[in-house]
């Protein structure tokens, strides 16, 4: 069982002794039933610190938008952010740091393992609720949920309602963490990795194609996946043409002659590339944590192409995404027994 | 960005205008906005072809121009200094290749037209948005490294050496000297090898410009042409060479007894050992792998005797680094391994002996003292099998390639045999005989004719042992039976493969090897002792098999490729070169892991090119999920709108 007040103790005593300038974690929300990110900055905050299935963000995200910020800030704290991650959380922070986009020193990670279970998807509650709108969620035994409605209550198995990112988890715990809560749980009763992509890449070519194409037909390129997207860090994205970094040094002809790999409009062809180069660049660093999927408003199934090139990755190079920061990235790496061996 | 650009269709005779109607390319062309001048002509490449590319500068006043033609490998040069006559900037010219990419490889005339468009359009976009560059100056370091001592890197270093270079010369064994040390007579001379090979290598020993390097492996290397780091390891030298009086007094009393590597097998030699009598440097060597554990206590018997007191058990190995200007890579080469031949008894049987082995047998310092005698028994072998091609042309199960002088030197083991045994019989086993070389097929009709070797055309099938004698099963294609004869010694011509270790060198050095393993040129015909990689030249059997004439003329034309690099005082580098836009850099270190030179390092956490490691190979480019990093003159909007025109239209 998680120990949520261990959680809170710990986050407590980091910010009482000074040692950080926020503990980046979730509490309640003032509306629906997710917890909400929240940068807690004094110690009595850390009483509202929640950790149960509706913890579904990916906290990495704020690390990003707070360096972000930082860069802008007129005075910066140059003390530690704490942040409670989850084993897909901290997956992320690890290729942040890779990528040297942190270091590790910036941050304090409490680790917190999932155990078997997970975090919910609110489409799969809905349905298994057949209406009914829950108002909490919590962990119960083995991979069970607890959930509470107006009027009732009721306990449902995870693989019913828990998101598909978490029954697939590669490791539901965090493998580097500063303080570490729950129990190392590598056996989970859940399916096998790679399941739902396996599924797809079954089918034949043309069924695939119709389904990528119904479905891009739908993105309306509101560029949630890409907001909510902790990897997507660029200043200037390439699939982007509305974000260019202008500097003191741009030249008119620079703004004028600016490459537009893909233009703005959303039509069927547009939004299929921006989403097939958001993909490729996000080969060897997604580490599923299934925030894209989550929050698209027109439900396009966006794991599925990440999934997709985590597996290729697997199989062909061995290479698993966010666990070592000190593993050279997948596509600067080259070694002897990858295959196409005409690059000696 | 340039707006009067001008275009040149070349002809090349009828190998483009076949197949692409270069009037109609030069035409379309001219009607394009930005492209103020446009005409074809049948060689451009012709002094009259870029007598009109300079005038056509002048008279339009063009600051860009396009030559469709063949690839920029071969004119490139050719037309950027034409260009640059007319008054441009020489990057101000680009290439649109319609021969290897269009004409050579489509038979309609109207597709392929419009493809020979397509291209000149992108390469004019291309040229549109280039910068005037200019040449990057390096200092050039005066030095030589040959790595292997064999007859191919003693000849390059003496030439170097001689044309007044240093160079350094690094061989992997105790002694240098290679393969053709191990040789008795070669052909088609039969001058003994040692007596030929024995003077050089003195030669070597006492070169002023010369620093030798034995028991020494190449671990790393950096930079460029001119300016090459080159890590290099020294085992531990137990006997100082200075101090070794070649005595002898500590073989007597070494216990250890392991096989001759040198005589490859056929005798063994001390722990403590010099290889042969005229080893360079000429000093007794101690095999830390065989010895006693290098333990005083625990034998330390040589140490007692040495009065020279040369040998040192607390010698440690060295690391050391040198920067040269250029490499020249001799590694040489390995018999295809007899284990490797089930069909001829997998290297079980004593007798059957690869070409090495019996060059040995026959050699005065040999384990025989020059007599042909089998190594099981010690008898004189009266019937002997040679059968050529062991390994070679067999794509089925062993090396595709001929390894060319199995020929000569399976006639010329037949003739010594004969020598040594006139009333022996000796059998060849051949496919084809190759015996092209001065004097060559002469030494050939020689062995058959007056020394009575017998040629049987075609191949040996199996190879067995049975009541003391190997049955040796084969085929007379020329008489149309099969053969089989109880030899008392077979001599297998194993086929020739690079040496052990050629993988590690050309991963270290950044060369290719080509699909047999064999280290790759630039160019087959020519550039073949140049390897891809500015400032590293190959020579020797590394390359591919040859023989000793031919290895010592390569290696002679590396010696003057390196002289004359390395005469200039200053180099010049390509100015197309990657560049960081510091704007859009994390700082993600992708790059720097990803770029097979080492050009880019984190500088303040942006990505930093150092231009004269750069070769503008791009990898970086496609690399960056950022689009932080460019190459100059091959720009992301380059690209783009070379694609868009490419695109456009059909």
């Amino acid at each position: 069982m998680i120990p949520v007040e261990d959680i809170r103790a710990r986050a407590k005593d980091l910010l009482q002794s000074g040692k950080v300038r926020a503990v980046l974690g979730y509490r309640r929300s003032t509306a629906g039933l997710l917890a909400e990110p929240a940068f807690m900055t004094t110690a009595d905050e850390t009483a509202a610190l929640v950790l149960d299935p509706t913890c579904v963000g990916n906290l990495a995200l704020y690390l990003v938008n707070e360096k972000k910020r930082m860069k802008h800030a007129r005075q910066s704290d140059k003390r530690p952010l704490g942040i409670v991650a989850k084993g897909c959380d901290s997956r992320a922070i690890t290729v942040l740091l890779q990528e040297n986009h942190i270091r590790r020193d910036e941050v304090i990670v409490l680790g917190v393992s999932c155990e078997t279970g997970g975090m919910i998807d609110t489409r799969k509650l809905n349905k298994a609720l057949r209406g009914k709108g829950a108002t909490s969620a919590h962990f119960e035994g083995e991979g069970g949920v607890r959930v509470s409605y107006v009027g009732g209550g009721t306990i449902l198995p995870g693989k019913d309602v828990l998101a598909d990112r978490c029954l697939e988890c590669a490791k539901s715990y965090p493998l580097d963490a500063d303080f570490f809560f729950g129990e190392k749980v590598d056996e989970r009763p859940y399916g096998p990795r790679f399941a739902a992509v396996s599924a797809i890449a079954e089918k034949g070519s043309e069924e695939r194609s119709a389904f990528w194409d119904a479905h891009f037909e739908r993105c309306i390129r509101c560029y949630a996946c890409r907001a909510v997207c902790p990897m997507c860090y660029c200043d200037e994205c390439v699939v982007d043409s509305t974000n260019f970094i202008v500097g003191p040094t741009t030249s008119a002809d620079e703004k004028a002659d600016r490459v537009r790999w893909i233009n703005r409009s959303a039509t069927p062809s547009e939004n299929a590339m921006y989403h097939m180069v958001r993909a490729m660049h996000l080969a060897g660093r997604c580490i599923d944590c299934g925030e894209c999927e989550r929050v698209c408003p027109v439900n396009i199934p966006l794991r599925l192409l990440n999934t997709m090139l985590e597996r290729e990755a697997l199989e062909m190079f061995q290479y698993t995404p966010g666990i070592d920061a000190e593993q050279p990235s997948l596509i600067s790496s080259f070694r002897d027994g990858d295959p196409n061996d005409f690059v000696r | 960005m340039t707006r009067r650009a001008g275009v040149f269709v070349c002809h090349c005779g009828t190998n483009i205008a076949a197949t692409v109607d270069v009037k109609r390319v030069a035409a379309e062309l001219a009607r394009d906005a930005g492209v103020v001048f446009s005409n074809d002509y049948v060689y451009m490449c012709s002094d009259p072809g870029q007598q009109s590319v300079i005038d056509a500068i002048r008279e339009h006043n063009l600051d860009s121009v396009v030559i469709s033609c063949c690839s920029p490998n071969l004119h490139e040069k050719t037309f950027r200094e034409a260009s640059s006559q007319g008054g441009l900037n020489p990057f101000q010219c680009e290439i649109a290749n319609i021969r290897e990419q269009c004409a050579w490889v489509h038979k309609d005339r109207d597709e392929a037209t419009t493809k020979a468009v397509k291209i000149t359009r992108s390469a004019v976009e291309r040229a549109r948005r280039n910068q005037p560059l200019t040449p990057i100056g390096l200092p050039v370091t005066r030095k030589v490294m040959v790595i292997g001592g064999g007859i191919a890197g003693i000849q390059s270093a003496l030439d170097l050496a001689n044309a007044g270079l240093d160079v350094v010369l690094v061989e992997k064994q105790p002694t240098i000297g290679g393969h053709m040390i191990q040789l008795s007579e070669t052909f088609p001379t039969l001058d003994c090898s040692q007596c030929i090979l024995s003077p050089k290598m003195v030669e070597v020993s006492k070169h002023p410009k010369i620093t030798l390097m034995t028991s020494s492996e190449v671990t790393s290397v950096s930079g460029f042409v001119g300016n090459f780091k080159i890590k290099v390891h020294t085992k531990a030298q137990y006997v100082d060479p200075d101090k070794c009086k070649l005595c002898d007094d500590c073989t007597a009393v070494c216990p250890v007894v392991v096989p001759n590597e040198y005589d490859v097998g056929l005798n063994d030699r001390r722990a403590i050992f010099i290889p042969f009598a005229q080893a360079i440097p000429a000093s007794y060597y101690l095999d830390p792998e065989s010895c006693l554990g290098l333990n005083p206590v625990v034998c330390g018997k040589c140490a007692n005797v040495c009065e020279a007191d040369a040998i040192d058990y607390d010698a440690k190995p060295k690391d050391s680094e040198i920067d040269v200007g250029a490499i020249v890579v001799a590694t040489g080469f390995d018999l295809y391994a007899k284990d490797k031949m089930a069909e001829y008894g997998g290297g079980k049987y004593p007798d059957v002996l690869d070409g090495i082995q019996f060059e040995r047998m026959c050699s005065a310092s040999g384990p025989t003292g020059g007599q042909v005698l089998r190594p099981s028994d010690h008898e004189e072998p009266k019937t002997v099998v040679f059968v050529q091609c062991s390994g070679s042309r067999d794509p089925a199960q062993h090396c595709v390639y001929c390894s060319k002088i199995c020929c000569m030197y399976t006639a010329k083991h037949a003739t010594l045999y004969k020598h040594h045994v006139p009333n022996g019989r000796a059998y060849v086993f051949y496919i084809d005989i190759r015996s092209g070389g001065k004097g060559y097929e002469e030494f050939v009709q020689r062995a058959m004719e007056r020394d009575g070797v017998i040629y049987l055309r075609g191949r040996v099938s199996k190879i067995y042992q049975s009541k003391g004698k190997l049955k040796v099963l084969g085929v007379d294609t020329l008489a149309g039976k099969n053969v089989e004869i109880d030899a008392d010694m077979v001599v297998l011509a194993q086929a020739m493969v690079p040496s052990k270790g050629t993988t590690e060198v050309a991963k270290a050095l950044k060369i290719g090897r080509d699909k047999d393993g064999f280290l790759a040129e630039a160019h087959p015909k020519l550039r073949p002792v140049e390897s891809v990689t500015g400032g590293i030249f190959l020579t020797g059997a590394a390359q591919a098999p040859k023989d000793i004439p031919e290895t010592v003329c390569q290696a002679s034309a590396a010696a003057s490729k390196v002289i004359a690099l390395l005469s200039k005082p200053e180099l010049e580098h390509s100015p197309v070169v990657a560049r960081v836009r510091e704007s859009h850099c994390t700082g993600c270190e992708m790059c720097v892991d990803v770029c097979p030179f080492e050009a880019i390092t984190l500088v303040e956490g942006k990505a930093h090119v150092n231009e004269v490691l750069c070769e503008g190979c791009g990898t970086c480019v496609g690399t960056c999920v950022r689009a932080a990093i460019d190459v100059k003159n091959v720009t992301q909007l380059q690209v783009f709108e070379m694609l868009e025109a490419c695109m456009g239209g059909e």
